[in-house]
């Protein structure tokens, strides 16, 4: 493995320094010299000292450690043990800035004074703050369930791509994991481990009160917060698909006043972080040629090689670095967006726009991304509000990746023909003529990438409307419309070389371009009204009893129709391009104009809100959904939940500890639902299908192979979680720390039914449960005027376990990355977690001594007591890999695949520091995860060569010395006799290569525990003084390292890694993926 | 002011009415009704093609059932059977097992013989019912044609298993999970459906639909049933014993009597016949000549780019060459022994058995290569006697026979055998044996050869050793072995005539342990000299010498794993990953 430090690099990047300068100075530099100039003008007359003492206004005692600065300048000081302070030269009409964390900040002119006596007052509302939840909001104090929430600022400091990436190891409870390196790769969310066995466990995502299915669609710098609800009390207002946890984002809105600014660019550089070292060119022939004896096909080496004699002459070869030459491209990354905001108190508006272009380090491969924004909220009189809001985004992404899911053959995927494929030119084995792919299995790595093309087009245009109205005082109604429309244009491009284009047309058009289209339009509409009622009329001004209601109805309505176009046997030289554009020349073998059933949803819902003494507060939710999905009474599903909190910060007894601001016990129970499964299950219907499979058959009705089943219903998540949220020396230090279960029932599981004329059936079966422990501390270490220093640190325990599969003990999963050579790799067993590898165990290799050898026919038999696994490996000789026998019975079968791996963490989490000091700041975002396992198939697949797998490069871990070697070099012939061949043999560690199949054992299986530095981010933000005298009320330059370095022990290009992701069942895979990428990149803040 | 709540009001009262028990009802759009599909003949062929469509899918006829089932027999095995704890060895070797795993996965044969089942009933279900089939209509064609697809399922399914689970209606969830069935009762239910199918379908080339053998067509359902007829009151492996069915209904008296009626339909209708040369019928066959009426009565349909008959039995090609883009064939061949069985005069023997394959291809052409005295290679399916160039990597596109005219005549020989005597038998023996041999041996090798079989007991032997000759490479010969109790004495006795092979001793103490070899004038087929007994004169010095004794001990005791007893393994046990799927209904008997 090659680490591809940061500092091998740091010498290309001052070289795209000048480049991205050069972007700058265009626009920038006139006022960047301007700014420097100003900085040193300041001019000192006449000035005067001045002291004072600041006093607490909560406790009325002397305030230490608050800080004073005179305003515009960096002339400051701190209050000393007695609140006491002291400032020399002070300009007699300036303004002093009085400030301590948690208080009120004080501005107050010193005109004629030279002693002045300063009141702080604490900031409750700082404390605070106010949190987004379901169909409302509350003040965090006030919090009853389970809930974490991060700031845009968070978001905005640095450069991202996407809102997921800024997610990743913030949030305590909250797993994000990007599948592979790709910029449009999937991430994956789970929220406490999630709970569906066979669907998908994503939370519900909610944009600004509207479920979305990606939260790619919009901008990170759109966003003024995003709020997580783990448990089933927050999330059952949602009732249906919040069994998962809930996703709510709200973007920004105008605020009232003068009409301001922001711009925010930044443009960066990305290289491949690793790649898999492979054999010089003189192994890789070397190899060859043993690999060709032991066939005993050695024509196939000396029509390619020439003969052995002559091997010497690929000595000293240099081989083409295919990885380098596929995956080395320097990226570019360049993201600008441009927010205008203002208003008056009658009508305010936000309108932003934002591209990000994306060019990645593989060749072909980029990703653009427009957004526009415009929202508008309008006080039409005392008592209505209106709300109007549009989203539009639009996404293209070229190029077809390193795999995909929903793949013809594994054999296309991409990476292994970068490192498999010869270091060095074969005549008659190696061209870059497309035509090689009728004449070898070896694929040209940039004929692999320009015959596995795709073109991804995505449009999203999204418009919310709302009308609120205060009806009498303290009853709010509101409704809300909004229309979403989302449309998915996919093209799929196989070129001759695919295993597409070789088997699946029919026979005239094999071996000629294909391309496959979808064009998915999805479109939804939502409405939802609700009625908000505070009763603090009724309880008169005692402010002991605390009161409110709220009562709402949804309706979301989703429609989905996907046309589906195979087109075959395009003529042989067209590429991708030519086959979009002139679809016609070619054969359409299947257009499937498909309309899904309706997905329609109606809920009613109810919640009440009760505190008393604003010491103990409950929070009682109601839900009741009915979904198209089900059919009778199995349309309603009814959720309930409860919480309670006692603010213990507010008894009395704790009344004098001046430490506590807040501490506050939580105890949640909640019921919710979960329907995620395709619609149409409950009755069986016939499908029109194209099939190529039959003579003069192009098109069949056949029912669908998923059996109807008529009886589903909700799947059940009941949660419980217990809490406790502190807030310490006025909040320098806050935290909280939650244990919970989440207990899933009536499990929606596509449920094999084999052998019965159907393959899977929808079934309400099987209980999985989550248990775990979650913590988040953040600390204020420093709060100075001029410099400071916090640092937030969480962390998430969660215990997955299948409490039962309903009417099955366990079931299987294949990933099938290795065709039918490798059965299921993957089990569920009832009493594990999910995620569970199933395999052989190693056991080292056959040694000499294992054999009996007979002399006179130069055969190896076994000795008795030594397990055979012929079956697997191919026929025992020494050298082979020899696998444990686990059954006992001296034979190595199917049936001694064993539990090898689990892909859950022991914990994950994160940890961000952020400093700053004189207007520099820094931030450092740590994410881990711990005792979580990998399966490495690249590693099974590039040390092996089965049959398949002649004139293949191998990795290094089958260098020449590591790998079991039968060659005799000098005579070029294979060694038999034992004892010269356990000589030659003494240091060689490996197995022999040479393997019937691809076999699966915990050699394969590593420990993926990683620490990693996903971003470091140093800004400069220019004082207010400057940035004034040029018309900007703030200047920040930025510099952002990502992935800037990772520390594992694992083999394989990167730990965080899951490439087989068609079922939840077989995660962690490292299966072919796209290399991920380090990068710096340099951005720019202004606002106006 | 005033408007807006109205307005609200208005959307509001609009929601609540739309509330209905309706507004949760979302009907499937892209489809059709049953009732509308089954009135059609158009949609309803559609439906009855979609029970074909599971013949084509990976691991079911095509990549599995085709290439495995009907192996060892006492004339085919496959090659790799000496491969020791091999998943397709012993499948060969009688020593499967459940989890064997090639075959343990949910997409198996068996699952896609299943969904082939479900569809079938689903249109047997929907003819009937909104349909009116009756014969001579289009939409009765059809019937006829879903309930021979059903019983072809069936049959395929009871001959690797035994008994399996009866589903004659579409499933719901009651029916999800079912035991097996007793093979007696879905015999007699698939004779009666063919007895019905056959009053339905047309003669071949009858109606257009009947042009071509892959449709239904009344010769093959006819002769299917008397197939299936000799199979049910036949032999084979029951829970308790090898034995014959005790249903009065499957008595050899009243099946061998069907049967015989069945097969004289056939045989007087004048709508098939023989192809008067062997090597023509295997010619037009690889040519895929499709034409009814003919020899072949029906055919699996595979498409040009699916399916793994030539794939997996053609005589071997070991890279792309003049003939083939497809490297492939020979996975299994007749045993050492079958070409020295045959009569020297025997114009099959050279049609079924190869010695050689298409070595590695020089400049894109190839040449015969002879190959070991253990690795003979069927010779009914060759890429070089096809019109197509095959260019997948996976799939040849040949179909694959299912059932052809000579097996009609030896059945029906076979049962007037047994019925009336071997008189009665003789005429359709010597029709099928006078094709084997050129009109100047038909005198003796036929006339003669036949009348001299004079009882039952020598008409049935005769009978036996014919069906080798006629079909061995077919996969025929496992199942016939098993209703004439002879899987295991056969077995037995081809080890010890291999045996006997190998050493030169005894019946092949005269056949030549050195074959001599040279290119003809097209320098890529094969002169050979010393195949035949006797040929033990070095023909010169054109000729290159091979040794013709590469056979050991090992492959010869691979034709079944030592010590087991096929009569015992008659069929494959059932799947584990079915018996788990099964909610505990499935369970496999024989000691599996």
């Amino acid at each position: 493995m090659t680490n591809h430090s940061l500092f091998d690099y740091f010498f290309s990047y001052l070289k795209l320094g000048e480049k991205i300068f050069a972007h700058i100075k265009k626009a920038f530099l006139p006022f960047v010299i301007a700014m420097l100039f100003l900085g040193a003008n300041n001019i000192y007359a006449q000035n005067k000292t001045i002291s004072g003492t600041v006093t607490d206004g909560d406790l009325s005692g002397p305030l230490p450690g608050a800080t004073v600065l005179v305003k515009g300048t960096t002339n400051g000081a701190s209050t000393d043990f007695d609140g006491k302070f002291t400032l020399n030269s002070v300009n007699p009409n300036s303004t002093l800035v009085i400030s301590y964390i948690g208080y009120i900040t004080q501005e107050l002119n010193i005109a004629g004074k030279s002693n002045i006596n300063v009141v702080l007052k604490p900031d409750m509302a700082a404390l605070d703050e106010v949190i987004v939840i379901g169909y409302g909001t509350s003040r965090k104090s006030d919090l009853t369930g389970s809930v974490v929430s991060i700031g845009g600022d968070d978001l905005k400091k640095q450069s991202i791509s996407s809102v997921a990436e800024a997610l990743t190891g913030r949030l305590a409870g909250v797993q994000v994991t990007s599948s592979e390196g790709s910029p449009d790769a999937e991430v994956s969310i789970r929220i406490r481990g999630g709970g569906s066995l066979t669907q998908d466990s994503s939370p519900l995502i909610i944009v600004d009160g509207f479920p979305v299915n990606s939260m790619s669609d919009v901008t990170p710098s759109d966003i003024e917060n995003i709020t997580v609800l783990k448990d089933a009390s927050s999330t059952a207002i949602y009732g249906s698909r919040g069994a998962n946890g809930v996703v709510i984002i709200t973007t920004r809105s105008g605020k009232d006043g003068k009409i301001s600014a922001s711009f925010n660019m930044f443009y960066g550089a990305k290289k491949i972080a690793n790649t898999i070292d492979v054999l010089e060119p003189d192994d890789f022939v070397k190899w060859q040629y043993e690999y060709a004896l032991l066939r005993d096909r050695l024509d196939t080496y000396q029509n390619i090689f020439g003969l052995y004699q002559d091997v010497d002459q690929y000595n000293g070869l240099k081989g083409n670095n295919w990885q380098k030459q596929i995956y080395g491209q320097m990226g570019e990354v360049q993201s600008r967006d441009l927010a205008v905001r203002g208003g008056s108190d009658k009508i305010n508006f936000n309108f932003n726009y934002a591209h990000y272009d994306e060019k990645t380090i593989m060749i072909g491969s980029d990703f653009k991304r427009d957004n526009l924004s415009l929202s508008l909220k309008s006080k039409a009189s005392e008592k209505v509000d209106l709300t109007f809001t549009f989203r539009y985004s639009d996404t293209e992404i070229n190029g077809g990746g390193a795999n995909e899911q929903n793949e013809v053959s594994s054999a296309d995927a991409r990476l292994r023909h970068s490192v498999g494929y010869s270091p060095i030119p074969l005549p008659g084995l190696t061209t870059d003529d497309t035509d090689e792919a009728l004449s070898s299995y070896l694929v040209n790595p940039f004929v692999a990438v320009a015959d596995n093309q795709r073109k991804q087009l995505r449009k999203n245009y999204n418009v919310l409307g709302s009308f609120g109205w205060e009806i009498i005082d303290n009853l709010q109604f509101k409704m809300d419309l909004g229309l979403d429309n989302r449309n998915d244009l996919d093209y799929r491009f196989y070129g001759r070389s695919t295993y597409y284009a070789s088997n699946r047309p029919a026979a005239e058009n094999q071996g000629l371009p294909s391309i496959l289209i979808s064009d998915e339009k999805r479109e939804r509409f939502r409405n939802a009204n609700t009625l908000n009622y505070d009763f603090k009329n009724l309880f008169g001004k005692e402010d002991v009893h605390s009161l409110k209601l709220l009562l709402g109805e949804e309706m979301i309505i989703s429609k989905t129709n996907e046309i589906a176009t195979e087109i075959q046997g395009l003529p042989k030289f067209f590429d991708f391009d030519t086959s979009r554009n002139l679809t016609s020349q070619g054969v359409p073998q299947s257009v499937d104009n498909f309309y899904s059933p309706d997905d329609k949803l109606l809920s009613f819902f109810g919640r009440v809100n009760y505190d008393y003494k604003n010491r103990y507060l409950l929070t009682a939710t109601y839900r009741a959904d009915g979904s198209s999905k089900f059919l009778g009474d199995n349309q309603w599903g009814y959720f309930p939940s409860a919480a309670v909190a006692w603010k213990i910060s507010e008894e009395d007894f704790l009344k004098d500890a001046s430490w506590i601001n807040t501490l506050k016990l939580r105890l949640s129970y909640g019921e919710a639902g979960n329907n995620n499964i395709p619609s149409g299950q409950t009755v069986q219907n016939f499908q029109s299908r194209n099939t190529t499979y039959i003579n003069g058959v192009n098109n069949y009705w056949a029912a669908s192979n998923t059996l109807a089943n008529p009886d589903l219903k909700w799947e059940t998540t009941v949660t419980q979680n217990v809490g406790l949220d502190f807030d310490l020396f006025k909040g320098r230090i806050s935290g909280s720390i939650e244990a919970y279960k989440n207990l899933t029932s009536d499990l929606l599981i596509n449920f094999p039914v084999p052998g019965t004329g159907y393959s899977t059936q929808y079934r309400n079966m099987g209980e999985t449960q989550n248990t775990g422990i979650e913590a988040s501390l953040s600390i204020a270490a420093i709060q100075k005027a001029d410099y400071g220093l916090n640092f937030s640190f969480n962390v998430g325990f969660n215990k997955n376990n299948v409490n039962s599969l309903g009417l099955l003990e366990d079931f299987g999963a294949n990933t099938n990355w290795a065709s039918s050579q490798i059965g299921n790799d993957y089990i569920v067993n009832v009493g594990q977690p999910l995620g569970i590898m199933y395999g052989y165990q190693s056991d080292g290799r056959y040694e000499v001594s294992d054999f009996d050898f007979n002399a006179l026919t130069g055969a190896y038999t076994l000795k008795t007591g030594v397990v055979n696994n012929s079956g697997i490996v191919g026929v025992p000789r020494p050298g082979n890999m020899k696998l444990k026998d686990i059954t006992g019975d001296g034979v190595v079968d199917v049936n001694d695949n064993t539990v090898i791996g689990n892909v859950n963490p022991k914990h994950s989490g994160g940890m961000t520091i952020n400093a700053n000091a004189y207007g520099f700041d820094l931030s450092a975002a740590f994410n881990w995860s711990v005792g979580n396992d990998v399966y490495n198939a690249n590693k099974i697949e590039f040390t092996t060569s089965n049959n398949n797998g002649q004139y293949r490069n191998l990795s290094t871990i089958m260098a020449d010395g590591n790998r079991w070697t039968n060659l005799d070099v000098a005579t070029g012939a294979l060694v038999t006799d034992p004892t010269q061949l356990a000589a030659l043999n003494a240091n060689t560690t490996m197995w022999s290569p040479y393997s019937t199949n691809f076999v699966f054992s915990d050699w394969a299986v590593e420990d993926g525990s990683f620490l990693r530095l996903n971003t470091l981010t140093l800004g400069y933000s220019a004082p207010e003084d400057i940035t004034s005298k040029i018309g900007l009320s703030k200047l920040r330059l930025y510099v952002t390292a990502n992935n800037v370095f990772i520390i594992t022990n694992y083999s394989g290009l990167d730990p965080e890694v899951s490439t087989r992701r068609k079922t939840p069942l077989t995660p962690g895979v490292d299966y072919s993926p796209f290399p991920r990428s380090r990068s710096v990149v340099m951005g720019l803040n202004l606002n106006f | 002011m005033k408007k807006i709540l109205i307005i609200i009001f208005g959307i509001i009262a609009g929601l609540f009415t739309s509330c209905q028990e309706d507004f949760l009802e979302a009907p499937a759009k892209s489809t059709l009704d049953e009732s509308i599909i089954f009135s059609n003949a158009g949609l309803a062929k559609g439906a009855v093609d979609g029970i074909k469509e599971p013949f084509g899918q990976t691991n079911s006829y095509r990549g599995r059932f085709i290439p495995f089932y009907g192996f060892n027999t006492d004339t085919e095995w496959n090659l790799n059977s000496d491969k020791e704890n091999d998943a397709q060895a012993d499948l060969m070797i009688y020593d499967t097992k459940p989890s064997n795993s090639q075959m343990n996965t949910d997409n198996n044969a068996w699952s896609q013989m299943y969904t082939g089942i479900e569809r079938a009933n689903i249109c047997i279900r929907g003819l009937r019912a909104f349909g009116n089939p009756l014969p001579g209509t289009e939409l009765g064609q059809l019937l006829g044609e879903a309930l021979t697809l059903r019983a072809i399922y069936y049959a395929d399914l009871m001959k690797a298993w035994g008994d399996v689970p009866a589903r004659f209606e579409p499933i719901n969830s009651e029916t999800l999970y079912i035991e097996k069935s007793s093979r007696d009762i879905i015999y007699k239910q698939l004779i009666a459906d063919l007895g019905e199918a056959s009053t339905l379908v047309a003669w071949p080339n009858e109606i257009p639909a009947t042009a071509t053998v892959e449709r239904i067509n009344k010769a093959f359902v006819k002769g299917f049933r008397a197939r299936l007829a000799m199979v049910a009151s036949g032999y084979m492996q029951y829970p308790d014993a090898v034995r014959r069915s005790t249903d009065p209904d499957l008595s050899v008296g009243a099946m061998y009597q069907l049967a015989l009626n069945e097969c004289k339909d056939v045989i007087n209708s004048g709508k098939a016949s023989l192809e008067p040369s062997f090597e023509t019928f295997w010619k037009k066959y690889n040519q895929e000549n499709i034409a009814a009426g003919g020899e072949s009565l029906w055919e699996i349909p595979f498409a040009d780019g699916r399916g793994r008959v030539l794939f997996s039995f053609a005589v071997r090609h070991r890279s792309v060459d003049q003939f083939t883009g497809q490297p492939r064939g020979g996975i299994a061949g007749p045993l050492p022994t079958v070409f020295y069985d045959y009569d020297e005069a025997d114009l099959r023997r050279d049609i079924t058995c190869v010695p050689y394959q298409w070595g590695t291809a020089t400049n894109g052409i190839s040449k015969q290569e002879l190959i070991g005295s253990e690795s003979w290679n069927f010779g009914k399916y060759r890429y070089e006697w096809m019109n197509r160039f095959v260019t997948s990597t996976n799939d040849d596109g040949v179909n694959k026979i299912y059932m052809r005219y000579a097996e009609v005549l030896l059945i029906a020989a076979e049962a007037a055998n047994e019925l009336q005597g071997p008189a009665a038998a003789a005429p359709y023996l010597k029709e099928i044996r006078k094709r084997g041999f050129a009109p100047a041996d038909q005198p003796v090798k036929v006339d003669a050869y036949v009348n001299g079989l004079s009882t039952k007991q020598a008409m049935l032997n005769a009978i036996v050793n014919e069906h080798k000759f006629e079909f061995t490479g077919e996969m025929e010969r496992k199942q016939a072995l098993i209703r004439w109790n002879l899987l295991k004495t056969n077995l037995e006795d081809a080890k010890v005539k291999m045996a006997n092979f190998k050493n030169r001793t005894g019946e092949y103490a005269d056949v030549p342990t050195t074959l001599y070899f040279k290119y003809k004038a097209d320098n890529v087929s094969l002169d050979i000299y010393g195949l035949n007994r006797g040929e033990n004169v070095d023909p010169g010095v054109d000729y290159s010498a091979k040794t013709w004794n590469s056979l050991t001990d090992i492959k010869v005791n691979s034709l079944f794993k030592t010590g087991v007893d096929p009569d015992t393994r008659q069929y494959w046990p059932i799947w584990q990953v079915f018996l788990d799927g099964s909610n505990g209904k499935l369970v496999n008997d024989y000691n599996y």
